[in-house]
């Protein structure tokens, strides 16, 4: 296992870490078990046995390299084959590369897919052919139709019963620039954005919680003077269309003035071994706010690895050989990265979550088996100075990685596998399809014969051929 | 005739389980020969059963969907020469058996003896298994060429008054090229077109549920479709009619009696001004003008309202704004913003001058030359592919959608693929040639003069006809029989301002103005010129502004979401409107004027009306409260009152009498 001090490259200087990496690994969570244990033992006593399930999807915008990741090539040759040694895992035979030390630790409790595959080759195309299913395999500057998290918002808030104050989809870091969206669905639809570094000290949600109680109170005096004076004549609503305004309206005063709904949102709640475990920069509180907002009833989360994990400089999962010296990137990323998921996956577990919350973590699309060298432009912090000659890989969705937990994932399995030199599938292809079928699945939405009309009144699938992934259950 | 291939003949050999050779002899009989002789027909008896039962439907077989496990049918059977392909051909033959029917996989599937994905579709010795059977066991014949063509498809009644709970059969008869008809009930397909008012049963019976109005029951056949409309009367006594101002109202108060819903009575001058103002100039009537417009006593002035409101520019911003939305005026890149800006001023002009529909359209279609020389021309820069072009036209111009039909038979519609790819190829003949600006080109038509009449259709026109007569002018509370009523304008249906209308409004109210790029500085939201300004703006973006990118109006959200809220309740722009410098609620408060005034001021800007005792005195006694800091000292007077005034926006523009247009 690599330790992080060995590695080449400055990481955060960790302003808010209050120990080193090292000492944080498996235990953060052993004071966490018996609450755990207490919780799962409460919620089989008391609660009804069907709770609304839910999905946390961690996405790496651009692209993850599944070679130097979850699908390491030993044997392929050096014009392929990343500089990461290969390291076991707690199951047997499954390997992973020593980039992800505390994913090794646990895969018992995750299923990787190694032949997920398409064909969208750019990331406008292979993120609406991964998150909206559109089989046009050429990129857009919008969503032709919606993607799979704002289907469930929509679908969902046609169910009774939600009792949860906080809105049904919540993006942390969210998806942008045309890659995912409401489309035809409308904008109500859409994701509750949440955009501000969690990990700041003084991060905020804007619209959640008023700052001060002054400024409550004074909401509360407007709300209560427009009502006094909201004299329209409502007979007129019989289709609900007022009553729909005023449940939002009374959502949003909730939202504003509830302590509770700022509570969700406030991580200082969390104990401080958590935030740890998550890891105190951008990607780990990320994550561990996903966590606590699906505890409190948020039914769609997505999170977007994206960004600076700590600092201001820009990055991401998309390591050309100018963006970023791909080796370096990862190692640069990559830490974080580990720590922030085997939390979350741990988490899911030791709070009884594994049944009703999935997680899966993927991008767009994997990057080429095949090594490129291109001059680094020097933007990237992991990159060489400007000119100087760097590898790189480029997009490569034709075979590719997703992990998959919870959601009554056993764990522990690997499906599918790709060929010697992880350019394509060897055995049991998965497809788009078969990724948003397992997901609205999961949600108890009929992904084989639910349509929703376009704006042409052409009445769409939401699934375009595809069925969920069986063997993850096995 | 009425035809049945099978009665006389399978129905006694195989639903009654005779021995064979009693079918035989019955076969032999001379009465029944010339029944005998007739095969089924592929064409018109296998291919409906498959559609019925939902084979072909978009979700199981149809090729369109996929076809489920490698079976592929067309589109509900409009291509019975592939479906005859697919069944017989395909897979070696291993959809059918014509040697032993009952073991072809088409049945054994069909009644789920074998596991089928669809379930059972057919009980086994039904009429529709039994015509598959046989036409299985007659060797499978494909009859294209020979069958009779369906020729028109009659519905009975066609038109019919029913009660409320009220129930009907429909009789379907279609006729066929050899002159021959066919009762086809039990095959053809029903769809009520609000299920709220009418279900229609597989055999075509049509239950009424118990609200009043009109409801049609489209019924499919093969490639035709036919309709039966019915009116569901309400039966109420429908007296003191307004007047009929034109023949809106003669149509919409005829029918009204006829199905006995009463209409609410005209609105008051209050509602109609504000109602018509947003209609027609998108944009809410002033304080002044309202003052104006309550105190006058001219009996037209609500007709010369309309005519003063449409040739105001306000109009053509506002109508502009409609339609270049619709003909998707949209900016991909920082380079579209000459031709958009071009095209949003020609749009806009053009409706100022009042220029004739069918000369717009024309010049739009026929536009030739470079964007900076004829800006129309910039249709053919947004809309650039023949499919497209003919697919906008047709919703646009037409009012059809063809979309359905690039790839198959339209499934509601009398409209073919042939009649697609004819009209797509009037497009075809559009030249273009590169110009220096990327993405631009020059546009000309290779042959061809058309030849219009000019019609002189005036737009403006019909804006008047309908905001000029009674029934636009009806009140929206409803009375205490046409409250149910969302179609056949008994009462004004009211709807939330649009995004652009709110945040102009909410601008106009409070005193403040937004900016947006590259425009003049005081620059509504309605004289946008192009979709870009949406990125920017996140009170357009939260209400639903359409992004140019269909010819629907239905881009344009309307529903209510928790993000409107949260923004109208919180966000910083309409803070900052609220406070503004120079703003409504600052004047106000530096006002040493009693409240009274200020309270009518108010409420004149944002309804057009007066306000009410009861709301005075609540506003009034909110207005004189003390109030404190933060840190619960007293504030001084002047601020408590910018406070109050600021609070007062707030409320009157969170109230849905100001959300609305009602």
């Amino acid at each position: 296992m690599t330790s992080p001090k060995k590695s080449p490259l400055v990481r955060c200087a960790g302003p808010v870490s209050r120990r080193g990496f090292m000492n944080i690994g498996l235990t953060g969570f052993a004071t966490l078990s018996l609450p755990g244990l207490l919780r799962l033992r409460a919620e089989n006593a008391g609660k009804p046995p069907k709770e609304k399930t839910a999905v946390i999807m961690v996405w790496l915008i651009g692209g993850l390299s599944h070679v130097d990741t979850y699908d390491p090539k030993p044997d392929a040759s050096t014009d392929y084959r990343g500089p990461f040694k290969v390291i076991p895992t707690n199951v047997p035979g499954t390997h992973i590369t020593e980039l992800l030390p505390l994913h090794a630790k646990m895969a018992d409790k995750y299923t990787l897919i190694r032949s997920m595959s398409h064909r969208a080759g750019g990331h406008p195309a292979g993120h609406l052919r991964m998150l909206s299913g559109d089989s046009d395999d050429r990129d857009k500057t919008a969503p032709r139709y919606p993607d799979w998290m704002c289907v469930s918002n929509y679908l969902r808030s046609k169910q009774a019963g939600r009792t949860s104050p906080l809105p049904n989809y919540v993006a942390i870091n969210p998806i942008e620039g045309g890659y995912a969206g409401p489309a035809y669905l409308g904008n109500a639809y859409s994701a509750f954005s949440i955009t501000d570094d969690p990990s700041r000290p003084n991060f905020q949600v804007p619209n959640i919680g008023l700052a001060s109680a002054s400024e409550s109170r004074r909401l509360s005096d407007r709300t209560v003077l427009r009502q006094n004076l909201d004299s329209l004549e409502r007979s007129f609503d019989k289709e609900g269309e007022l009553g729909a305004l005023d449940q939002f309206e009374s959502q949003a005063v909730t939202l504003l003035t509830n302590p509770k709904t700022r509570d969700a949102f406030d991580l200082g709640k969390e104990d401080d071994r958590t935030r740890d475990r998550y890891g105190r920069n951008r990607w780990g509180q990320q994550l561990l706010l996903a966590r606590r907002l699906v505890e409190s009833g948020v039914e769609i989360i997505h999170s977007n690895l994206d960004g600076a994990i700590c600092g201001t400089a820009g990055n991401n999962w998309d390591d050309h050989a100018v963006n970023a010296h791909v080796f370096n990137g990862l190692r640069y990323r990559c830490w974080a990265y580990d720590q922030a998921v085997t939390a979350l996956i741990e988490d899911i577990h030791a709070r009884g979550l594994a049944k009703r919350v999935m997680v899966v973590v993927t991008g767009e699309f994997g990057r080429t088996p095949k090594i490129s060298f291109d001059r680094s432009t020097g933007a990237h912090p992991a990159s060489g100075a400007a000119g100087t000659l760097q590898p790189g890989r480029d997009h490569w969705p034709r075979v590719f990685s997703n992990l998959w937990a919870g959601g009554g994932i056993p764990g522990g399995g690997v499906i599918g596998a790709s060929d010697k030199r992880g350019e394509d599938p060897l055995e049991r292809p998965c497809s788009p399809g078969d990724f948003l079928a397992t997901l609205y699945n999961h949600l108890g939405i009929d992904w084989e014969h639910t349509a929703i009309n376009d704006l042409t009144g052409r009445p769409t699938r939401i699934v375009d051929g595809g069925a969920p992934i069986a063997e993850l259950f096995t | 005739m009425h035809i049945n291939p099978l009665r006389p003949v399978f129905a006694l050999a195989v639903r009654r389980g005779r021995p064979a050779w009693l079918a035989g002899l019955l076969l032999a009989l001379p009465v029944f020969a010339a029944e005998r002789l007739r095969p089924v027909s592929f064409v018109n008896d296998v291919v409906p059963v498959l559609t019925k039962a939902g084979c072909n439907s978009g979700a199981c077989h149809a090729k369109a969907g996929q076809g489920q496990n490698g079976f592929q049918l067309s589109l509900l059977g409009f291509e019975p020469q592939e479906d005859y392909e697919h069944l017989v051909k395909e897979s070696h033959g291993r959809r059918v058996f014509a040697a032993s029917p009952d073991q072809s996989l088409l049945l054994r599937k069909a009644v789920n003896r074998v596991a089928h994905g669809g379930g059972q579709r057919l009980e086994e010795g039904s009429e529709p298994y039994r015509l598959l059977r046989s036409w299985l066991q007659q060797g499978m014949i494909f009859d294209r060429d020979t069958a009779p063509k369906l020729v028109s498809l009659d519905v009975q009644p066609p038109r019919k008054t029913i009660k409320v709970k009220g129930e009907q059969q429909l009789k379907i008869t279609a006729r066929y090229s050899d002159g021959r008809t066919r009762d086809v009930t039990p095959v053809a397909l029903y769809e009520a077109n609000d299920r709220a008012m009418a279900e229609a049963s597989e055999t075509g019976r049509v239950k009424i549920s118990d609200i009043p109005g009109n409801v049609a029951v489209m019924v499919r056949y093969q490639g035709l479709a036919a309709v039966c409309n019915v009116s569901i009367p309400l039966g109420a006594p429908v007296k003191n009619l307004p007047p009929n101002k034109n023949f809106v109202d003669e149509l919409v108060f005829a029918n009204l009696k006829l199905i006995g819903v009463p209409p609410s009575p005209v609105c008051d001058d209050a509602t109609y001004l504000r109602r018509v103002s947003l209609d027609i100039a998108g944009r809410l009537p002033s304080a002044a003008e309202a003052e104006v417009f309550l105190a006058s006593k001219d009996p037209a002035k609500r007709d010369k309202l309309v005519d003063a409101l449409l040739s105001s520019p306000d109009y053509a911003d506002y109508f502009a704004n409609k339609w270049t939305a619709l003909l998707k005026n949209k900016r991909d890149g920082a380079s579209d913003i000459t031709a958009n800006f071009a095209f949003h001023s020609w749009v806009r002009d053009s409706l100022l001058a009042n220029k004739p529909y069918d000369q717009l359209v024309r010049q739009l279609l026929a536009a030739t030359g470079t964007i900076e020389g004829n800006p129309p021309v910039a249709w053919y820069k947004r809309v650039k592919q023949p499919t497209e072009q003919i697919e906008d036209v047709a919703q646009l111009f037409l009012g059809v959608r063809m979309q359905c039909a690039q790839c198959h038979h339209h499934p509601f519609e009398r409209w073919s693929q042939h009649d697609y790819y004819s009209m797509s190829a009037f497009f075809s003949q559009i030249g273009r040639k590169p110009t220096a600006t990327a993405g631009e080109d020059v546009i000309f038509h290779k042959r061809g003069v058309a030849q219009a009449e000019n019609k002189k259709i005036d737009l403006k026109a019909v804006v008047r006809v309908i905001t000029q007569s009674s029934t636009y002018q009806l009140s929206a509370t409803p009375n205490q029989h046409n409250g149910v009523d969302r179609q056949n304008y008994s009462h004004f249906y009211p709807r939330r301002m649009q995004a652009e209308v709110l945040l102009d409004s909410i601008d106009q109210f409070t005193g403040a103005k937004t900016d947006f790029a590259d425009l003049p500085a005081g620059t509504r939201a309605i004289a946008l010129p192009d979709n870009s300004y949406n990125r920017g703006s996140a009170f357009l973006k939260v209400f639903g502004r359409p992004e140019g990118a269909s010819v629907c109006e239905c881009e344009r959200a309307s529903s209510a979401s928790l993000a409107q809220s949260l923004h109208l309740m919180n966000a910083s722009d309409v803070k900052g409107k609220l406070g503004a410098g120079g703003g409504r609620a600052e004047r106000l408060a530096k006002d040493d004027k009693p409240a009274a005034p200020k309270i009518r001021e108010l409420y004149l800007a944002a309804f057009a009306r007066e306000p009410q005792s009861h709301e005075q005195a609540v506003v009034e006694e909110y207005l004189s409260r003390p109030r404190e800091d933060a840190q619960g000292k007293p504030l001084p007077p002047d601020q408590a009152r910018r406070i109050a005034y600021e609070d007062l926006l707030w409320a009157l523009i969170n109230t849905k009498e100001f959300l609305y247009n009602h």
